[in-house]
């Protein structure tokens, strides 16, 4: 354990030194995410103008819910944002084979290994929104309820590399480019609504089969309403589940990689 | 100790005709081809021995070293790599087993090696005073000890294999893989790692398989060889034996004035034949040698032997 953690710290030091060469890259990804922030808290806002209350919820309880999703996005940017990018190519050109002679696990270093140290202002950014809204929420809270959404943000970040990666690891099989990537862009837009607005059928997608809305909705939902233990155990219970999935299937594609390589 | 039994691997691959025609049917119906790479390879390596592995590309070579380097699980048949099963990927076997491909890089092209070093003493787990002793070491006896803190990429294609072997050796590794260490260097860089790689051997005495299309390169640093031909060992023993191979055996090369040739000729008619050649022809310059190795060799690849 300890020495993954050194690894890491080898890894953000190299990230570093290598964002600092390329300045203009640097500025111009803050000023994207920037621009996917403020997006993303004006269209609420500007519904807000409109009705004071969106599936019951207030614009600062709302506003909880945006400063959630969007703090798990800067996340996942950070710090897998750019291995998810090169994995599908290190699956197809063949270059998993020096990561499995060395005496570390694959899946962490392929996972973590370029931390992302351009989208790391935006993280701070990011951390600075929810600072802010959970400062300024009118409503009142406990001790509790914030140590539990911190925990489940990182539970949301984990779950979401867990469905990109499910979608990245056919490429073990299909050897196509860039696997179900796309899909997977399209359909995590619905990581950026409220988990009110799925019924019937669509709810049980997006809270079973695609379970985007227990990344970030069902933590903040925790937060603004009350407690309760369904709403917990059915994230808890799919994150388990899917991370478990996750790594049979990276089991299993190694084992492909292994009878497929030459 | 390297023991490997009856090891075969099989690919399976669709095959399909060309166009588009060809397309639209491999997508409905699948011819899947079976090629065996690997038949019934039986091999014993003991510490300290170092083997050239020699083929035709194709013939197996890399598939064998990338099995007993843990990549690639066999279809059928064992191996053990110092009592591990190495596709297993122990942990206490990938501590002390190296690999290196000629074609592919393991150190990071936008980080001076150093950094690269570090990195790998951390997954290694190297103690700090092995560490400094083997960069030492290395790099003195590569003399690329200027070009530590150099971007990788800024590094020539020589320089660049010189780094690379540093970092397969640095945690000391009882079992090394050299599959082309030499591919694509120019001759005195060749020269270098061979050089080095035959003072390592000296010091340390790990297990080497080293594959190459240089005969120089086995030809320096193996005593023993194992010549592979479709997936199958064909010949394994001592270098100087594979001479004796083809019977005595001289090589005459004339040169008379109409024409150059070559002719082989078992020893005890060296005598008639070179008279018969002098009788037919106006010779003007006759040599007789044993054959070349590469010769040998390339005839047991092919699978015939030489006229």
């Amino acid at each position: 354990m300890r020495r993954y953690f050194r690894l890491y710290l080898h890894f953000l030091q190299f990230s570093f030194s290598k964002a600092m060469e390329f300045r203009l890259d640097f500025f111009f990804k803050i000023f994207m995410d920037i621009a996917y922030y403020s997006v993303n808290i004006l269209f609420f806002k500007v519904i807000f103008l409109h009705t004071p209350l969106l599936g019951g919820w207030s614009q600062e309880q709302m506003m909880i819910f945006v400063s959630t999703y969007i703090l798990i996005d800067a996340i996942c940017m950070t710090v897998f944002s750019t291995n998810m990018w090169w994995l599908p190519y290190h699956i197809n050109r063949g270059d998993l084979d020096y990561h499995l002679i060395r005496p570390i696990s694959p899946l962490f270093f392929l996972s973590l290994k370029e931390f992302s140290a351009n989208s790391f202002v935006n993280l701070l950014m990011a951390l600075a929104i929810f600072t802010y809204t959970i400062s300024n929420y009118p409503y009142s809270y406990e001790a509790f309820d914030l140590i539990l959404l911190a925990g489940l943000i990182l539970n949301g970040a984990l779950l979401y590399y867990c469905c990109q990666m499910l979608m990245i690891l056919p490429v073990f099989w299909t050897q196509s480019a860039r696997g179900f990537m796309d899909l997977f862009y399209s359909i995590g837009i619905a990581m950026e609504r409220p988990d009110k607005i799925f019924t019937g059928w669509r709810r049980f997608i997006f809270t079973f089969i695609v379970p985007f809305s227990l990344i970030a909705s069902f933590p903040a939902k925790l937060f603004i309403e009350k407690f309760n233990w369904p709403t917990f155990l059915h994230v808890i219970g799919v994150s388990g589940l899917f991370w478990m999935i996750m790594l049979s299937i990276w089991k299993k594609g190694l084992k492909t990689y292994s009878s497929a390589s030459s | 100790m390297i023991e490997i039994t009856n090891l075969s691997k099989s690919f399976k691959s669709h095959k399909k005709e060309p166009g588009l025609k060809g397309s639209l049917k491999s997508l409905f119906r699948r011819q899947s081809v079976t090629k065996m790479a690997l038949k019934s390879v039986n091999l014993r390596i003991n510490r300290g021995e170092i083997i050239g592995l020699i083929g035709a590309n194709g013939a197996g070579k890399t598939t064998l070293v990338k099995i007993l380097a843990g990549i690639v699980h066999p279809t059928e048949g064992s191996a053990t790599v110092l009592g591990h099963i190495p596709w297993e990927r122990p942990n206490e076997y990938r501590r002390q087993m190296s690999l290196i491909m000629g074609q592919k890089n393991q150190v990071w092209w936008d980080l001076p090696a150093l950094d690269s070093f570090l990195l790998l003493k951390e997954i290694y787990q190297i103690p700090l005073d092995q560490y400094k002793k083997n960069i030492e070491f290395l790099a003195e006896t590569l003399m690329i000890k200027d070009q530590l803190k150099t971007q990788v990429r800024k590094l020539s294609l020589g320089e660049r294999m010189k780094i690379e072997l540093m970092a397969a050796l640095l945690h000391n590794p009882q079992v090394i893989f050299l599959d082309e260490p030499t591919i694509g260097l120019d001759l005195s860089a060749q020269k270098a790692v061979r050089q080095f790689l035959s003072e390592y051997q000296k010091e340390f005495s790990p297990i080497t398989i080293l594959t190459s299309h240089y005969m120089e390169d086995i030809k320096e640093l193996c005593p023993r060889i194992a010549v592979m031909k479709e997936g199958e060992i064909v010949f394994d023993g001592p270098l100087n034996q594979v001479q004796k191979m083809l019977g005595d055996q001289k090589v005459l090369t004339v040169t008379s004035d109409k024409s150059i040739f070559k002719l082989h000729v078992p020893r005890e008619s060296l005598a008639y034949e070179t008279q018969q050649i002098f009788q037919n022809h106006n010779v003007i310059d006759l040599n007789i040698q044993d054959p070349p190795i590469e010769e040998i060799i390339e005839s047991l690849m092919k699978g015939g032997t030489t006229s």
